[in-house]
C-alpha cells in the first residue's frame, strides 16, 4: 500500500513538471501557430538564472522568483526583434527558433563549461508519513503547477485582459478590428509563454541539476505533449503533458526502462495520426 | 504552398537571358573543385573532404524531399543511421564487407525505413499537415535514437565500433583519394539522378505541389502518394550516404540517427539553398569546412556563430546563400522538353 | 567553495584561455605546446593527447589535459627523453565520438605523433582506437578505470580494472555494509561487463545481487528505483549510474531514506571532481576504491609533491583525481618516459616491448608497474569513504594489486593481431 502511494505520488510529480514545461510551449503554440523550438532553452534560461543566484550567496528562492520575470521579459524582447517575422509560415518559425534555441544553449553552455552543477533546493528533505517518504521539494512542484494552471484558468476565464487573449485567439482579424492590440497581445502570451518555461526551470533545476542539454530534454517531450492534447485550446496542452507525462513515469515500473521510453513515443504518433486534432480540440480555453 | 511561405520573399526575378545559365556554371564550377582537390590538399583533409562528400550526399536527400516536395522532414537521421548500423551490424556479425553487398543494402534499408515511416505519416483518409509530418519525423529519429541508446545488441550507447573496412574483390577500401573519388562519384550520381527525377514529368507534378497543394489535388494528381514516392527515395539516398559514414568512420553510434544530425542536414540545406540540389552540396561544404577551421580557435565561439548565422540567412535570405547568384526562376527550373527558350512549367 | 564558484562563469572564459597561453594556436592546428628547445639533430618527440574538453566528461578530460602538461613540462625541464624534447599535441575529443574521430586523425596523419595517450569513456576509446592502433599504427595509452578486456596489442591501458576495484572492495562492502546489493547501471558497455564480474565477487564473498537494472544516460527520475532498493531492503547500492543521472539519482535515494535505515552508497568512478555533483550530505558514506586519493599527500610524499606541482600550476576547478584519469595519465607518461629510455629510439615495436615490462618507482598513490604480456599496470588501491564533502581512507591494498586481465585472451589477440596485421599490411 505504502509503495503504491509513493508510486502514485512520484507519478504525479514527475506529470506536473511535464505539464509546467509544456504549458507555456502550448500556448505559444495555440495562440500563434508556431512551435517554438527554443522553449527548452527559456527552461534552461530559467535553471541559469536560479544557479546563478545561488551560486552568488544570495538565497535559492530569490534567483526562483526572478526567473520568470527575467526569462519573460526576454521572452518578449525576442517576439518584438525576431518571432513576429516567423508567424506566416510554421516551419520557417520552427527552423528559426532552432537557430535562437541553438545560439542561447552554447551561450549558457560557454557559461557553465559543460559541467553539471548542481543547486540546492530551498526546502528539501523529505515529509514522511510512516514508512511513506515524499520528497518535500516535489511536493512543492506539485502544488505551484496547480496553483500555476488554476491562476493561468482564471487569467485566460475571468478577466477582460484573458478576454482580448482569447478573442484574439479566435478572430485575429475581427480582434484588430475591434481596437485591441494584436501585436501587443502576441507579445504578451509569448512572453508569458517563456515565463512559464522559466519557472519550470528554476523549479526543476534541483531535481535534475543544471547542465547545458537540460532543454533539449524536455522539448521532444513538449511538442508530442501539445500534439497529443490537442492545439487550439488552453486545456488541451495541459491534457496532453498530463498524459505523456503520466505514461513516461508509469510505464518504467512496469517494463524496462528503455522500451518504455521508446513506447510513449510512438503510441503518441500513432494517437496523434489517428486522431489529429488531439484529446481536446477547439478553441480558446 | 502557403505554408512553405518562403517563395513570397524570393527577389524579384525576370526572365533575362544572360541570369539564365548560371546553374550549370555553379554545378560545374563545384564539380571542377571536388575533382581536383585531392590533388592540392595533405592526406588528411582528403579524408575530411571526404566526409563532407558523404554529408553533402546526405543533405541532397534532405533537399529532394523538402525542397522538391515540401516535406519537412526533421527525421532524415534515422534512415542515415538505419542503413550505418545495418553495414555495421552486417560486418560484425556476418563478416561482410564487398562493398557491392553493403551499399546496396544502405540504399535498401534507407528506402524502406523511409517507405514505412513516409507511408505512415503521409498516406490515409485525410491528409496530414506538414507540421504532423514534421514532427513525427522528428519523433521517428528521436525513438530510434533511444532505441539504439538502449538496446545491447545494437551496442548501446557505444555503438559499434571497429567496422572493417569497405573491400571490392581483394582490393581495400582505406581512407584517402581513392576512397574519396569513390565517394563523389556516388554523389554526381545520385545528383544526376534526382536531377532527371526533377525535371521529368514526374518533377512537374512535385513543382505544382510545392506551389499550391490543394490544386494539383484537383487535377487528380494522388498528393499523398507523391510525397511518399519522393520521400522513400529520399531515404534511400540517405541510406547510401549512411553506409559510406559507416565504412569511413568506422563506427556507427546512437547520435547517428538522432534529432541533432536531423537537424543539422536541415541547417546545411537551409543555409545553402532548398530546392536546388547544388545549393544542398554548397551549404554542407561551407558549414563542415567552416567548422573545422574555427573549431580549434574559436571552440567554444563557434556553435554560437553558427546559430547567429543560421538565423540571419533564415530572417533575412531565406533561400539560402544560392540566392546570391540564383534567381528564383532558374531555381525552379524548366520541365519536361523545351519549345523555344521558355518551357511550360511552373512558376 | 561558493567564492570559487561565483566566479566560474568569468572564469571558465579565462581558463579556456589560460589553456592555451602556455601554448601555440597553429593555423588548423589545434593546441601544441612547442619546447623552447629543440635538438638539432632529430627534432623533438611528438606526443598526442586526445581528451574531452568540453561536453559532459569535461571535468575529467580538462584534469588529464593539464597534467599531460605539467609532465612533459617536469620531462622537458629534466632534458627532455634521448636528449630530445617533447612537443605536446592536444586534441578535443569533446564528449563526441564522431568529432573525437576526426581530430584524432589529425594527430596521426598530420602531427604524426609517435604516441597517443586519451579518451575517458569506454565509448570513447572503442572509437579512436581504431584510427590510432590500427590505421594509425601508433601506439596507445588509455589512461582511465574501465570494464577490461581491452587486449588489443599497442594498446596499453594504466587505470584501475575490475579486478583491482572489486577483489578488495567488495568484501569490505558486505562487511561495512550488508549482504544485499543492488547494482543500477547505466547503458553501456561499462557497466554491464563491470557488472559481470561484480556479481561473480559479491557472490562468492557471500552476498547476492537482488537486482540489476540499466537506464538510458539521461535518465534523471529514478523513482521506480528507488522505491524497489528501499522495498527490497538493499543493503549496498554498487551504484555505475554516471552523470547526468547520478546526481537526481543519488539525491532521490537520499530523500527515500536510503542511508537514515542504515544503507551504503559504493560507486567505484566517484572521485574529488564529482562530489561537487550533489550536496555532501546526499553522499555522506559513499564508499570508492581508487588508485589515488588526495587525503594520501597527508602521508605519502611523492603524491604531495605530485598534487603540490599540480595545483601550483592549475589551480581551479580541475581536480587532479583518479575517477577523472589525471592519475593514469601520470602513471602512462611516467612508465611511457621509462620505455622510450629502455628502447632508446620511439618507434612503436620497440617501445611497446620496453613498455611491456615498464615500472615507475614513484606515482601518485603509489610504485606502479606493467605485468608483462598483458598491457596493463599494477597498482596500490585504497578504499575510502566520503565524509563531509572530503574522504576518508578506511583500506589500503598490501601491495601492489594485479589487473587480472588478457589472460587466456592474450594469445586469442595475439593472433588477431597478425591475422589483421596480414591483410591491412
Amino acid at each position: 500500500m505504502a509503495s503504491s502511494l509513493v508510486a502514485g505520488f512520484e507519478i504525479l510529480s514527475f506529470a506536473a513538471i511535464i505539464v509546467l514545461v509544456v504549458l507555456g510551449l502550448g500556448i505559444i503554440a495555440s495562440m500563434m501557430g508556431i512551435f517554438n523550438f527554443a522553449q527548452g532553452e527559456f527552461v534552461l534560461l530559467g535553471a541559469y538564472i536560479t544557479y546563478l543566484a545561488a551560486s552568488r550567496g544570495m538565497p535559492v528562492w530569490v534567483g526562483m522568483a526572478a526567473a520568470p520575470f527575467l526569462v519573460g521579459g526576454f521572452g518578449f524582447i525576442l517576439e518584438a526583434l525576431i518571432i513576429r517575422r516567423f508567424y506566416a509560415a510554421p516551419i520557417v518559425a520552427m527552423l528559426g527558433t532552432y537557430a535562437l534555441s541553438l545560439i542561447i544553449r552554447e551561450i549558457v553552455r560557454g557559461l557553465i563549461g559543460g559541467l553539471y552543477l548542481s543547486v540546492p533546493e530551498p526546502i528539501g528533505g523529505s515529509i514522511d508519513f510512516g514508512s511513506v517518504h515524499i520528497s518535500a521539494w516535489r511536493l512543492v512542484i506539485v502544488v505551484v503547477t496547480v496553483g500555476v494552471m488554476i491562476g493561468c484558468y482564471l487569467l485566460l476565464a475571468r478577466t477582460s485582459f484573458g478576454l482580448r487573449v482569447r478573442a484574439t485567439l479566435e478572430n485575429p482579424a475581427l480582434a484588430r478590428a475591434s481596437g485591441i492590440s494584436t501585436p501587443a497581445i502576441y507579445g504578451a502570451t509569448f512572453a508569458f509563454g517563456a515565463a512559464l518555461a522559466g519557472l519550470a526551470g528554476a523549479l526543476v533545476v534541483p531535481v535534475f541539476s543544471l547542465f547545458a542539454d537540460l532543454g533539449i530534454r524536455f522539448l521532444i517531450q513538449g511538442f508530442v505533449a501539445v500534439m497529443v492534447g490537442g492545439v487550439g485550446s488552453f486545456m488541451g496542452p495541459v491534457a496532453g503533458a498530463s498524459v505523456i507525462g503520466t505514461m513516461s513515469a508509469a510505464l518504467p515500473w512496469i517494463m524496462a526502462p528503455v522500451i518504455a521510453d521508446v513506447l510513449v513515443f510512438v503510441l503518441a504518433i500513432v494517437f496523434i495520426k489517428f486522431r489529429p486534432q488531439g484529446l481536446l480540440s477547439g478553441k480558446g480555453v | 504552398m502557403a505554408e512553405s511561405g518562403v517563395a513570397g520573399l524570393a527577389p524579384a526575378t525576370g526572365l533575362i537571358a544572360s541570369r539564365w545559365r548560371v546553374l550549370p556554371i555553379v554545378e560545374l564550377g563545384v564539380l571542377a573543385t571536388a575533382v581536383v582537390l585531392p590533388l592540392g590538399l595533405p592526406d588528411y583533409l582528403t579524408v575530411f573532404a571526404t566526409r563532407v562528400a558523404i554529408l553533402a550526399l546526405f543533405a541532397i536527400s534532405f533537399d529532394l524531399v523538402w525542397g522538391y516536395a515540401g516535406i519537412m522532414s526533421f527525421g532524415q537521421a534515422l534512415f542515415f543511421g538505419a542503413a550505418g548500423y545495418g553495414v555495421a551490424l552486417l560486418g560484425r556479425d556476418l563478416n561482410v564487407s564487398a562493398a557491392l553487398l553493403l551499399l546496396p543494402a544502405g540504399l535498401l534499408i534507407g528506402f524502406t525505413f523511409a517507405l514505412l515511416l513516409g507511408g505512415f505519416l503521409l498516406l490515409g483518409r485525410h491528409p496530414t499537415s506538414m507540421i504532423f509530418v514534421a514532427l513525427g519525423t522528428m519523433t521517428g529519429s528521436y525513438a530510434a535514437d533511444r532505441l539504439a541508446r538502449g538496446w545491447y545488441y545494437l551496442g548501446g550507447q557505444n555503438g559499434i565500433p571497429s567496422i572493417p573496412p569497405m573491400t571490392l574483390g581483394a582490393y581495400e577500401f582505406g581512407e584517402g583519394a581513392v576512397f574519396y573519388y569513390v565517394v563523389v562519384a556516388l554523389l554526381v550520381i545520385s545528383y544526376l539522378v534526382c536531377r532527371f527525377l526533377v525535371r521529368s514529368q514526374f518533377g512537374l507534378a512535385l513543382a505544382g505541389l510545392r506551389e499550391n497543394e490543394t490544386r494539383i489535388a484537383f487535377f487528380g494528381y494522388k498528393v499523398q502518394h507523391l510525397k511518399a514516392i519522393v520521400f522513400a527515395i529520399g531515404g534511400a539516398i540517405a541510406g547510401l550516404a549512411g553506409s559510406l559514414y559507416a565504412v569511413h568512420e568506422g563506427f556507427v553510434w546512437p547520435n547517428m540517427l538522432g534529432v541533432v544530425i536531423s537537424t543539422q542536414v536541415v541547417l546545411y540545406v537551409l543555409f545553402g539553398g532548398s530546392g536546388t540540389l547544388i545549393g544542398a552540396v554548397i551549404g554542407t561544404v561551407i558549414i563542415e569546412g567552416v567548422s573545422f577551421w574555427l573549431s580549434d580557435n574559436y571552440r567554444e565561439i563557434w556553435p554560437i556563430i553558427l546559430g547567429v548565422l543560421l538565423l540571419l540567412v533564415i530572417l533575412f535570405r531565406p533561400l539560402g546563400l544560392i540566392s546570391f547568384v540564383l534567381s528564383e526562376r532558374e531555381r525552379v527550373g524548366s520541365f519536361g522538353a523545351k519549345i523555344g527558350r521558355r518551357s511550360h512549367g511552373a512558376s | 567553495m561558493s567564492e570559487l564558484r561565483a566566479d566560474l562563469s568569468r572564469r571558465r572564459f579565462l581558463s579556456g584561455l589560460a589553456f592555451t597561453s602556455g601554448a601555440v594556436a597553429t593555423g588548423l592546428g589545434s593546441w601544441v605546446i612547442r619546447p623552447d628547445w629543440a635538438n638539432a639533430a632529430e627534432g623533438p618527440i611528438k606526443l598526442g593527447i586526445a581528451t574531452d574538453l568540453t561536453g559532459p566528461i569535461g571535468y575529467a578530460g580538462n584534469a588529464d589535459a593539464n597534467t599531460a602538461k605539467m609532465v612533459v613540462k617536469q620531462l622537458n625541464d629534466a632534458g627532455g627523453l634521448l636528449g630530445r624534447p617533447i612537443e605536446l599535441f592536444v586534441e578535443d575529443t569533446a564528449s563526441n565520438e564522431s568529432v573525437a574521430v576526426g581530430n584524432v586523425r589529425k594527430l596521426i596523419q598530420r602531427d604524426k605523433v609517435d604516441m597517443v595517450l586519451g579518451g575517458i569513456t569506454s565509448s570513447m576509446r572503442n572509437a579512436i582506437k581504431d584510427p590510432i592502433v590500427a590505421r594509425g599504427k601508433t601506439l596507445y595509452i588509455y589512461p582511465q578505470l574501465y570494464e577490461g578486456k581491452e587486449c588489443t596489442p599497442y594498446l596499453f591501458c594504466t587505470g584501475p580494472t575490475p579486478a583491482q576495484q572489486c577483489d578488495e572492495f567488495i568484501p569490505w562492502l558486505i562487511k561495512n555494509g550488508g549482504k544485499r546489493f543492488a547494482l543500477p547501471s547505466a547503458n553501456y558497455v561499462w557497466p554491464h561487463v563491470l557488472n559481470e564480474y561484480a556479481r561473480k565477487v559479491i557472490e562468492a564473498s557471500g552476498g547476492e545481487v537482488v537486482f540489476e537494472e540499466y537506464y538510458p544516460l539521461d535518465q534523471v527520475d529514478f523513482s521506480a528505483t528507488v522505491n524497489r532498493i528501499v522495498s527490497n531492503k538493499v543493503d549496498v547500492v554498487f551504484n555505475t549510474v554516471i552523470p547526468p543521472g547520478v546526481g537526481p539519482f543519488f539525491k532521490q535515494l537520499y530523500e527515500a531514506g536510503f542511508q537514515k535505515n542504515g544503507g551504503r552508497l559504493a560507486c567505484v568512478y566517484y572521485d574529488e571532481n564529482t562530489l561537487n555533483i550533489n550536496q555532501a550530505v546526499e553522499i555522506e558514506g559513499l564508499a570508492s576504491c581508487l588508485d589515488y586519493f588526495k587525503v594520501l599527500t597527508k602521508d605519502d610524499p611523492v603524491s604531495a609533491k605530485i598534487q603540490a606541482a599540480y595545483e601550483k600550476d592549475y589551480p581551479g576547478n580541475f581536480l587532479f583525481a583518479a575517477g577523472s584519469a589525471a592519475t593514469g595519465t601520470y602513471r602512462g607518461l611516467m612508465l611511457w618516459a621509462a620505455a622510450v629510455k629502455e628502447a632508446g629510439k620511439v618507434d612503436r615495436e620497440a617501445v611497446a616491448a620496453a613498455l611491456d615490462h615498464a615500472k615507475i618507482a614513484e606515482g601518485p598513490g603509489g610504485p606502479a608497474e606493467m605485468v608483462p604480456g598483458k598491457r596493463h599496470c599494477k597498482m596500490k588501491m585504497y578504499t575510502a569513504i566520503a565524509k563531509g564533502g572530503n574522504y576518508e581512507i578506511v583500506a589500503r591494498s598490501e601491495g601492489l594489486v594485479d589487473p587480472k586481465e588478457c589472460c587466456a585472451a592474450a594469445r586469442r589477440g595475439m593472433a588477431r593481431m597478425e591475422r589483421s596485421r596480414q591483410a591491412h599490411g
